[in-house]
């Protein structure tokens, strides 16, 4: 019995040794054991996506992408260099703070009241300590309070409202049906609109249309090098970005 | 007498493996290992790719992921092929996967939380941006051989790695063969 139980525990170690070599020479044929199964996780190809204005949308990527390389990009490229890194806080702080109307009452129409109260908190906070939103007041102080960005193409989504058929936007890039006519009820909320009322800034669209290149710039001066590194897997460029705009959506409706 | 032997073995084997109540653990100090070699202002940037790729090894099954990534192609393709892809594949793979981490070099990394998805597994983390928080998930399937826990797929920003080649690969092979790819995927590692 002693014997066996020597030899029993010389094999086991001399087993666990092994581990690591055994599971490698294993994972080959495991692996086609089980990739049947885990392959229904994923979809192949494009194809069953209706997509009538494939034609056009193609077109617009190309174009997008070249104005994108060739003009947008040096223009943020040169604003983040230039701008110091507090100015470009403070920027941001303040459209995001603009953008309370259309935050909030799109947590409201999804019945997110929580998110909705503090969205009403920060900006009551952000506007009047954060002198008109440049100083994210609660963010500084460590209080427990943050963003919860919606807008009507989310809500119509949570309705559940299908997207349509996909669209890409000049310059603004992937969109659909859903979204692109969600975009013109969203500006009704937003301060940025043109219109001769207190409740908007400006009362004309060039000045309107300068506000929101503005914002945009300054936006996209943090997010564009995600941009950079995402465009480099692409094979096809239009579907594989139509692909993960949808994706994208699907998860923020999700949230 | 043999099965008792042969449970103890298998007992033992789980000493060095990946196992479901470690992954959290261990996922995020790889995590953490990696970011810390992506902070390091000391090491070439050939170096730390080697490093980085040294920890994801441990946990990422390659394999899978390539057949994954070329979907119902590979059953057609010969062994020469798959090996071929692979190879390429994998290049691809890690060089994508650690160009997206050089984005967030200075920020912080949270593990969020481990969710159970049928018999899969989903490590959800969040990487703390200036501006935006970026989810990176890592998807696990158990290996049932060794019941090792390997990474199949990553999510980033809610958007599979895996689908997206999937998906591009099946339309590029409607077109194109197999070696066009394998010729595509080199020409564009050697780019990188």
């Amino acid at each position: 019995m002693r014997k066996i139980t020597i030899l029993f525990l010389f094999l086991s170690f001399f087993y666990a040794c092994n581990a690591q070599n055994f599971e490698n020479s294993n994972k080959d044929d495991v692996a086609i054991n089980q990739f049947d199964d885990i392959s229904n996780e994923f979809q192949d190809s494009y194809e069953d996506d209706f997509d009538p204005l494939s034609g056009y949308n193609r077109v617009m990527t190309s174009f997008n992408d070249g104005f994108y390389v060739y003009v947008s990009r040096p223009v943020i490229k040169t604003y983040k260099d230039v701008v110091p890194s507090t100015a470009r806080k403070g920027v941001s702080n303040f459209f995001t703070n603009l953008g309370f109307p259309i935050r909030f009452i799109n947590n409201l129409l999804q019945l997110k009241f929580k998110n909705s109260w503090e969205e009403l908190q920060l900006f009551v906070l952000n506007t009047t300590f954060g002198i008109a939103g440049l100083i994210n007041v609660a963010e500084e102080n460590n209080f427990n309070l943050r963003y919860h960005d919606e807008d009507f193409g989310q809500t119509l989504g949570y309705w559940g409202v299908g997207e349509g058929f996909h669209i890409v936007l000049p310059i603004l890039g992937p969109s659909n049906l859903r979204d692109t006519f969600s975009l013109f009820v969203d500006e009704y909320a937003s301060p940025l609109k043109p219109e001769d009322k207190s409740f908007y800034l400006t009362d004309s669209t060039d000045k309107s249309i300068g506000l929101k290149t503005f914002k945009t710039v300054n936006s996209t001066s943090y997010t564009y090098p995600v941009y950079d590194k995402l465009r480099k897997d692409a094979i096809d460029l239009y579907p594989y970005l139509k692909d993960f705009y949808n994706k994208r959506r699907e998860e923020q409706i999700k949230e | 007498m043999f099965k008792k032997l042969f449970l103890i073995a298998c007992l033992m084997t789980s000493l060095f493996a990946f196992e479901k109540e470690n992954i959290q653990k261990q996922m995020s100090d790889n995590i953490h290992q990696v970011l810390n070699i992506l902070k390091d202002t000391n090491i070439t940037k050939k170096d730390k790719s080697e490093k980085i790729i040294t920890i994801l090894d441990k946990s990422f099954d390659y394999n899978i992921m390539s057949m994954l990534a070329l979907g119902r192609a590979w059953k057609t393709i010969s062994n020469e092929q798959r090996e071929e892809f692979s190879n390429v594949f994998i290049k691809r793979l890690k060089e994508s996967y650690i160009d997206k981490l050089e984005l967030y070099n200075d920020q912080k990394i949270k593990i969020a939380n481990l969710k159970e998805n049928k018999s899969r597994l989903i490590l959800n983390t969040i990487l703390v941006g200036k501006k935006e928080n970026y989810p990176i998930d890592y998807k696990f399937y158990e290996n049932r051989k060794n019941n090792q826990w390997y990474v199949y797929d990553v999510n980033i920003l809610g958007v599979s790695i895996i689908q997206t080649y999937r998906k591009q690969f099946d339309e590029y092979l409607k077109e194109k063969t197999i070696d066009d790819l394998i010729k595509y995927l080199k020409e564009k590692n050697l780019k990188a």
